[in-house]
């Protein structure tokens, strides 16, 4: 199957995502970009099978004492994506820094 | 699945959840509801740890862009490829066409006056061209199961007919929308090529709702959809090469011959079995 061409701010969301960001507010606060522009991004990456997302365990969230969040995760197809992706826009490993534990 | 939020949320987000959940599907509604109550829950908590650090993002456009963006999905994917779809489209642009033969000629009694005569030639001029577009026409395609699907069959026809007719109609007025300024100057060249013009723009567009309709699922006349390459065009005198469009509701798919030879002249649609359906709705 041949990549999609995502556009720069679809590129860096995927990228952020590759790189340990889960949810859209952390992808959200890491790249920079607007809410108006993550959530919808990530419905279309969700549509093109380039993300999955699935809903945090209930009983880690409980332990936190917070609601549970929907995390979403680069499928394969994605990965590859995402290296096309850093390809076509060389800086977008630089704009993303790698998420730490 | 239900989450408890540990405080509630501020009245500003309640309502706007509210108000918006509304656009979203109601398949897609409870998670879509339980997603944002836990975004604006975790949003407001940053903002209460980190007061006086930097202020919290506002998440309101993306609450409302990815409602908007939920709603918009729905719509494309019970309509896109769809008949109803195609007819509106071509209804709509009918409508534009018209207006613009409003507005050039300045008002409808104008406009009436001067399609009438062309009308005329119309009327004359649309046997010729179904004429020729049919026989001329590529393929034809067979139906294994044509003879149990009476009821398939004239919706298929109905739906040719209104979109031959429209398309027609369609360009009958964009030829005499472009011919219409030359039309006081030089009556009798701006009635030459708006003949011209209708020729070639109906067999265009005939060519098209020919080639649409053959594409077109056999049962629920959606477009066929996922084009896959079989065989191998090198080998075609020794197996069948082509490619085959499927219906994505699971009526069935569509074979159409790389070259036509003497032993594979026509597309085939082969409907899929119903004891399928039984199977698909599980």
């Amino acid at each position: 199957m041949s990549n999609p061409r995502l556009s720069h701010s679809a590129a860096l969301i995927l990228k952020a995502l590759s790189l340990g960001y889960r949810y859209g507010f952390d992808v959200m606060e890491v790249t920079g970009l607007p809410s108006g522009t993550v959530y919808p991004a990530l419905r279309r990456l969700e549509r093109d099978a380039l993300v999955a997302s699935r809903w945090e365990p209930e009983e880690d969230a409980v332990a936190s004492q917070r609601p549970a969040r929907r995390y979403y995760e680069v499928t394969r197809e994605g990965k590859a994506a995402a290296l096309a992706a850093t390809e076509r826009y060389p800086l977008l490993a630089h704009l993303v820094p790698e998420k730490h534990a | 699945m239900s989450h408890l939020l540990p405080s509630p949320l501020p009245p500003f987000d309640r309502y706007l959840l509210s108000v918006m959940e509304k656009f979203v599907p109601a398949s897609e509604r409870e998670e879509w509801l339980l997603a944002w109550q836990s975004e604006l829950w975790h949003k407001h908590h940053l903002a209460r740890r980190t007061q006086f650090a930097f202020p919290a993002p506002d998440l309101t456009t993306g609450l409302i862009r990815d409602a908007l963006w939920l709603w918009g999905d729905g719509w494309r994917r019970t309509f896109q490829g769809t008949a109803t779809l195609c007819l509106a489209v071509l209804l709509s642009l009918f409508v534009l066409a018209a207006a613009a033969g409003l507005v050039l000629n300045g008002s409808w009694q104008s406009l009436a006056s001067s399609l009438a005569d062309q009308f005329k030639r119309f009327l004359v001029e649309v046997p010729l061209i179904l004429f020729v577009t049919l026989a001329i026409s590529p393929r034809r395609h067979t139906d294994q199961s044509a003879t149990s699907r009476k009821l398939y069959w004239l919706k298929r026809q109905l739906f040719l007919g209104a979109k031959t007719s429209l398309t027609l109609l369609l360009m009958f007025l964009l030829s005499a929308d472009l011919c219409q300024p030359m039309h006081a100057a030089t009556p009798n060249v701006a009635d030459f090529l708006q003949i011209f013009s209708f020729t070639i723009l109906a067999l265009v567009g005939l060519r098209w709702a020919l080639h649409d309709h053959g594409q077109r699922c056999k049962q629920c006349l959606r477009s066929l959809a996922s084009p896959t390459p079989i065989g191998r065009p090198s080998h075609n005198l020794l197996e069948w090469s082509g490619s085959e469009l499927i219906c994505k509701q699971g009526h069935g798919a569509l074979s159409i011959p790389e070259m036509e030879t003497s032993w594979c002249e026509s597309s085939e649609w082969v409907s899929q079995s119903p004891s399928w359906d039984r199977v698909a709705s599980t």
